[in-house]
């Protein structure tokens, strides 16, 4: 079976700061497959390398079978990567319904963009009785929502989501984990980084462990949630 | 106080304003993509009138019989597209190899480089150290109110240049690359993470900031009627603080602060006691008191309000 995602040997590293160091992973389409690791392991680096953003000192990327590694940031969201960044990067500016639109930055079709936009604003009613407010007047959890109805807004094959519980009320979160599980189901595949362990394990299927730029431990995620030597070896 | 001179005074008042709302313009967009101050802004707009020039001196040799305002039309477009070019060029090859490196690396380097243009169209522009009569592009109409003089080519260098300011306003706020130019104001990374292609954007944003202070440029020479290699320095000075007394990032502040500094310049001639060579210091020491009142600027919210 082909796989949705795969890193082969990633290191990469800021200026002479070292942050990840032989990275390998894959993710199997239609799955929900997550990253977890303490403060400063190295996640959100590793979602840099793979959008483009940092280029890697070493190794490939595999998206769908073809080598994404050293393209444009924009080329690989072209190839139907999204991406929900960690601490929502909502434009603070621009009324709901622009960072809607700009999550669809790249579709030509306006019907599609439209259509889209109602799925978001069904899963989200509030978010459509803000539409014209600027979302960097909303609270925190509505622009948690702004950010995911973002993400979805490209129809991503491949999601990536950077730790969407961060700041969030503990109901907030479980609606967060709720709307992931959801969108894993309808067949997207699904890049889930996070510190929450338990809820993440529990909606994902597969998961790894980071530390300090170092995949430490990998497994199914009911195995991951029962070893305990891995639960107090990284997560105290 | 005769109320035709008043007239007069508004009306100069009014071409100023235009003027120096179009160069701030540009500081305003740069700053407001990029976080740089571009100080070779001032000679792009110099640069405009001589392309202009050249353009007109080629349409002469080329195909005397051209009509007027075909040469017009031509020496506009020629002169606009001329410099946007280079302004790109100047975001390729200067300001984006300089942004990982300090704020201050980038304002030396545009400074230099607004130097290098200037001697550059010294040296090399036929007798270039000599101010230089720019041709009348424009028919000569006019009407006569008391004393004061309303010029044709002065409403439409004016007309011209609003309809120009809006567009770009139009742009930026209305259309699909417009709204990629603002989220790379507010937030370049979750820009490129939409799948903005932020090199692009870059130079878009440079191709538009550096065509409008061409436009400038054409307009001081049509409104003089003369331009010389150093026009863009104070021109430069004067944009960038219309552009941070209404707030840099924030083009409804620059063109506002266009105005206010044109008018200031006006009100120092008229209401100063002493010789109108000092409307420039009146005008600047009032930009240093608003300044002071307002230190993010007259239409700026907080210290990161952009585009
Ligand atoms: N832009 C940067 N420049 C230099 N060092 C960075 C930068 N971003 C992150 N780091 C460092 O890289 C390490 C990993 O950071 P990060 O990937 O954000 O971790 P995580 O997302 O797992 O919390 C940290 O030590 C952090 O200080
Ligand atoms: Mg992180």
């Amino acid at each position: 079976m082909r796989q949705a995602l795969t890193l082969n040997h990633i290191s990469a590293a800021y200026g002479k700061a070292d942050v990840l160091s032989d990275v390998s992973l894959t993710m199997e389409p239609g799955r929900i497959t997550c990253l977890l690791g303490a403060n400063g392991a190295g996640k959100s680096t590793l979602i840099k390398v793979l959008l483009g953003l940092l280029k890697p000192r070493a190794g490939e990327i595999f998206f769908e079978g073809e080598n994404i590694a050293g393209l444009q940031p924009h080329e690989i969201i072209g190839r139907g990567i999204a991406c929900i960044p960690e601490g929502r990067r909502i434009f603070p500016k621009m009324t709901v319904e622009e960072n809607l639109y700009m999550g669809a930055y790249q579709e030509p079709s306006t019907e599609r963009i439209r259509k889209k936009m109602a799925e978001v604003y069904a899963l989200f009613p509030r978010l459509q009785e803000r539409r014209a407010q600027l979302a960097g007047t909303m609270s925190g959890g509505e622009q948690a929502m702004v950010s995911i109805g973002r993400g979805l807004m490209p129809s991503p094959r491949l999601l990536i989501i950077d730790e969407p519980s961060l700041g969030l009320s503990p109901v907030l979160v479980s609606d967060n984990f709720r709307i992931i599980r959801r969108i894993g189901e309808a067949g997207t595949s699904v890049f889930l980084v996070e510190q929450n362990v338990r809820q993440t394990l529990a909606i994902s299927s597969y998961g790894y462990v980071l530390s300090q730029g170092r995949i430490v431990a990998r497994g199914n995620a009911r195995d991951l949630r029962d070893d305990e030597a891995v639960r107090e070896a990284y997560f105290g | 106080m005769d109320i035709s001179l008043l007239l007069q005074f508004f009306i100069n008042g009014c071409m100023l304003g235009m003027m120096y709302a179009l160069v701030a313009v540009g500081f305003t967009l740069f700053f407001g993509v990029l976080d740089v101050i571009v100080f070779s802004h001032g000679d792009s707009v110099m640069v405009g009138a001589f392309a202009g020039l050249s353009f007109y001196l080629l349409c002469m040799y080329l195909s005397p019989g051209m009509p007027v305002w075909l040469v017009t039309l031509f020496v506009s477009f020629a002169g606009m597209a001329f410099v946007a070019g280079f302004g790109m060029l100047v975001s390729r090859f200067v300001i984006m190899p300089l942004r990982s490196a300090p704020a201050l690396n980038t304002l030396l380097a545009t400074m230099m480089l607004g130097t290098v243009m200037r001697e550059a169209v010294r040296l090399f522009f036929p007798d270039g150290s000599n101010p230089k009569p720019f041709p009348r592009l424009l028919p000569d109409w006019s009407w006569k109110f008391g004393g004061a003089l309303l010029r044709f080519d002065n409403i439409a260098l004016f007309i011209a240049g609003g309809l120009l300011i809006v567009g770009v306003a139009l742009l930026i706020n209305h259309t699909r690359l417009g709204m990629a130019i603002r989220a790379v104001a507010q937030d370049a990374e979750a820009a490129q993470i939409m799948g903005v292609d932020f090199p692009f954007i870059v130079l878009l944003t440079f191709a538009i900031g550096s065509a409008v202070a061409a436009f400038a440029g054409l307009m001081n020479g049509l409104y003089y009627n003369e331009i010389n290699f150093n026009l863009g320095l104070l021109l430069g000075v004067i944009g960038f603080s219309s552009a941070v007394i209404g707030g840099l990032g924030n083009i409804y502040g620059a063109i506002l602060g266009g105005f206010v500094f044109a008018f200031l310049q006006v009100f120092g001639t008229v209401a100063m006691p002493f010789s109108s060579a000092y409307k420039d210091v009146f005008a600047f020491g009032v930009v240093i008191v608003l300044m002071a009142i307002f230190p993010t600027g007259i239409l700026s919210e907080r210290q990161s309000q952009r585009v």
